[in-house]
């Protein structure tokens, strides 16, 4: 690997910010790129080296980190998305989110490539970064405001409509801790509360516009990888289906998707009805029927994203994008078939800044606490939150946002609010280290073990794979959906794919991880050389993911007390099998769990007993400084 | 010859903004961009203009922004 020298790709400057001490400042991005190469594996950099682990989630000396893709900006295939890392708001551990659009490719013409933000402001603010500067400008105006007013009105104030705008809604104002950050409208950067952490920092707002551009080192190699890259994605056997409309398309009523995603009843059940399936994604009744059009992320040739407006009921009027096979899962575990309320709900929280997968969760609790009798009407101002009530979903949504009521118990996440209300309720509070965790885990195996070792908390973009025709490597191990054999090893590998394209800001609905499938790592290796004018292989690149995995490992390891212990699914799902449908009995069992750990630490190169990192694997990875820093505090095997 | 822009098909994407500036500066700017495209998530619309410095990438075998069009919503006309 040759990084001595990078002459294209990146923006070039990297933003910081103290919000306490109203001071601005830049430097070079390469000395870090010529290391990680960029995106999130620079801002997990930053913050190991930088972060106090003293330090709360809540404290001044918290870092908001958002960090490009080092491709986005280019005509690479999908490459837009920006990674926002900090201390991770439900368990202090390592927080980050992650959202495509049209912001990145912005951020970085407008000269950054990362933006680091430390320190609160006294009063509400928002950042308005523009052409290789940066003002703090007052957010009076717009704090209260849901996440597309506040696009409109700094577009409006600021007088420009191409400005690209990445803001909280009522929701992470309130602290609430399930909330996400969202770009452009609805793009949701959720899990970790990045949101809430963004809330606490007064800043209501980053409002980027730049009018300058990116280099290519090597334009004649770049444009035959692009051109490699897209013939690729055009001869996808899934690319159609896509750009058709992502849930009613590869989510339809009749897949056997539904049997291993869809919990119902709060993770009572995984098996939902087909009839049910049917007002959500069916082509005709489902939410499809209120889709306008698709729109594209950043140079994107997937095309996912839907445009919705309702145009009858109680809802007329809702319109917005997103509504993703998550949104789906959102009504499945509310018992929900009505599809303008799930279609609203969704949009909603995009408007309220609500992380829609946290806020499910907390909701889903709170109603089988009610079925239960832990709480009553009394406890929701008459609210009946009874399996279904789309009603009740709705209203408990705002209630959440603004911390009214029973909302205000729910705004800590599952675990905490458990442990106020006890009567049993911690049983089947559904949290991965602390944090609430949407995902199905006993049917999909690879899912499952992805959701349990991923380092951000139960979140399944970092390793989790569902089956071998959709995810996982093309070829060299054998798998099957429903069974443990060899689901570590390909879950090592899906976890490396994703840090890489999470180093470029490709989608990975274009990458190695589901939608198209279409770019590999060997593209990967031939974009960033050519464009950043660098030597990387396919191997080399490999182990760079190790690297940014190992970051994260090291931030856990010594800001939280996470051990092997903390790498088993949420209590429920080891513990009650599936009750109905075609995979009753399902469930995650713990010796199976055990075997699958052991082989996963031994892959990453881990103690086995502890989970911690070995001297020898960072030494061999190159990373003896972060060997030091967990040796001193007495966490290194 | 001139770039027609059909409306239905375009996703918005916008790397026919950067086809262009490459054409025109060997860089990737939608700024230095020929064709202009406006995608907006809030609204859902998407809005596009051709100034007068398009010049159907003389000296190229087909106007880069039809080629990189990755949903075939350009098309080069006489």
């Amino acid at each position: 690997m040759n990084t001595n020298k990078i002459s294209g790709g990146l923006a070039g400057k990297i933003l910081r910010i103290d919000l306490s001490k109203n001071q601005i400042s830049t430097e070079d991005t390469e000395k870090y790129a010529r290391r990680l190469i960029g995106g999130r594996a620079i801002n997990s950099l930053i913050l190991l080296n930088e972060m106090n682990p003293k330090a709360k989630w809540s404290d001044p000396e918290n870092m908001l980190i958002f960090g490009v893709g080092c491709l986005a900006g280019t005509l690479a295939p999908g490459a837009c998305r920006v990674s926002i890392d900090t201390k991770n708001a439900f368990n202090n551990g390592k927080g980050s989110a992650n959202f495509g659009g049209h912001f990145g490719p912005e951020l970085k013409y407008a000269g950054f490539d990362h933006v680091v933000i430390t320190g609160k402001a006294k009063t509400p603010i928002y950042l308005w970064i523009h052409d290789g500067e940066a003002e703090i400008k007052d957010a009076s105006a717009i704090w209260g405001k849901t996440t597309s007013e506040t696009e409109r009105l700094l577009q409006e104030e600021l007088g420009d409509d191409r400005i690209r705008v990445a803001s909280i809604g009522p929701s992470g104002e309130n602290l609430v801790r399930g909330s996400a950050i969202i770009g452009d409208c609805g793009k949701a950067a959720g899990g970790s509360g990045v949101g809430c952490v963004m809330g606490d920092k007064k800043l209501k707002a980053l409002a980027v516009r730049g009018h300058g551009a990116i280099k290519i080192a090597q334009p004649e190699k770049f444009f035959e990888a692009v051109d490699t890259a897209l013939e690729k994605v055009k001869a996808s056997p899934t690319l159609k289906a896509f750009r058709n409309g992502l849930v009613d398309s590869v989510f339809g009523p009749e897949s056997t998707r539904w049997d291993g995603f869809a919990i119902t009843r709060n993770g009572q059940d995984d098996y939902w009805p087909v009839e049910k399936r049917e007002k959500l994604t069916g082509k005709k009744i489902g939410v499809a029927k209120y889709r306008k059009h698709l729109v594209a992320c950043f140079g994107c040739p997937a095309g996912c994203m839907p445009f919705f407006e309702i145009d009858d009921g109680e809802y007329k009027g809702t319109k917005g994008i997103g509504y993703w096979v998550n949104s789906a899962w959102y009504a499945v575990r509310m018992d929900v078939d009505d599809t303008a309320a799930s279609l609203k709900f969704q949009l909603l929280a995009n408007e309220l800044g609500l992380d829609g997968d946290m806020a499910t969760v907390a909701l889903s609790w709170a109603f089988e606490c009610y079925e239960k009798g832990l709480i009553t009407k009394e406890d929701t101002d008459g609210l009946e939150l009874t399996w279904g009530n789309a009603d009740a979903m709705i209203k408990m949504a705002k209630k959440l946002a603004y911390r009214e009521g029973i909302g205000d118990l729910l705004a800590d996440g599952v675990k905490e609010a458990s442990q106020k209300l006890g009567k049993g309720s911690e049983a089947f509070a559904i949290h991965m280290k602390g944090q609430d965790s949407v995902d199905a885990y006993r049917v999909f195996k690879g899912w499952g073990f992805g959701l349990s070792t991923s380092p951000v908390a139960g979140r399944h973009l970092r390793g989790s794979v569902s089956s071998p025709s959709g995810m996982g490597p093309k070829k060299g191990l054998e798998w099957s959906t429903y069974e443990y054999e060899n689901i570590p090893d390909v879950v090592f590998w899906q976890a490396r794919t994703k840090e890489i394209e999470d180093m470029t800001g490709i989608c990975n609905y274009v990458g190695t991880w589901a939608g198209t499938r279409a770019l590999e790592v060997s593209d990967y290796a031939a974009l960033i050389s050519s464009a950043m004018g660098i030597e990387i292989t396919e191997e080399e690149l490999m182990l760079l993911a190790r690297q940014s995995i190992n970051l994260e490992k090291a931030f856990n390891t010594i800001h939280t007390d996470f051990e092997r212990k903390d790498d088993y699914p949420p209590r429920r799902y080891m513990e009650e099998p599936v009750k109905s449908g075609p995979c009753a009995g399902a469930k995650c069992d713990k010796d199976k769990w055990d075997e699958m750990l052991d082989r996963y630490y031994e892959l990453q190169g881990w103690d086995k007993e502890t989970g911690w990192q070995t001297g020898k694997c960072l030494t061999e990875l190159g990373m003896d400084d972060v060997a030091d820093r967990l040796q001193k505090v007495g966490k290194l095997k | 010859m001139s770039i027609k822009v059909n409306s239905k098909a375009c996703y918005g994407c916008r790397s026919c903004e950067l086809a262009c500036s490459f054409h025109h500066q060997k860089l990737f700017s939608p700024e230095l961009s020929s064709i202009k495209v406006l995608t907006s998530m809030r609204t859902g619309n998407i809005k596009w203009s051709i100034d007068s410095t398009c010049d159907s990438c003389e000296g190229e075998e087909q106007p880069l922004c039809v080629k990189y069009c990755l949903y075939g919503a350009l098309k080069e006309v006489a």
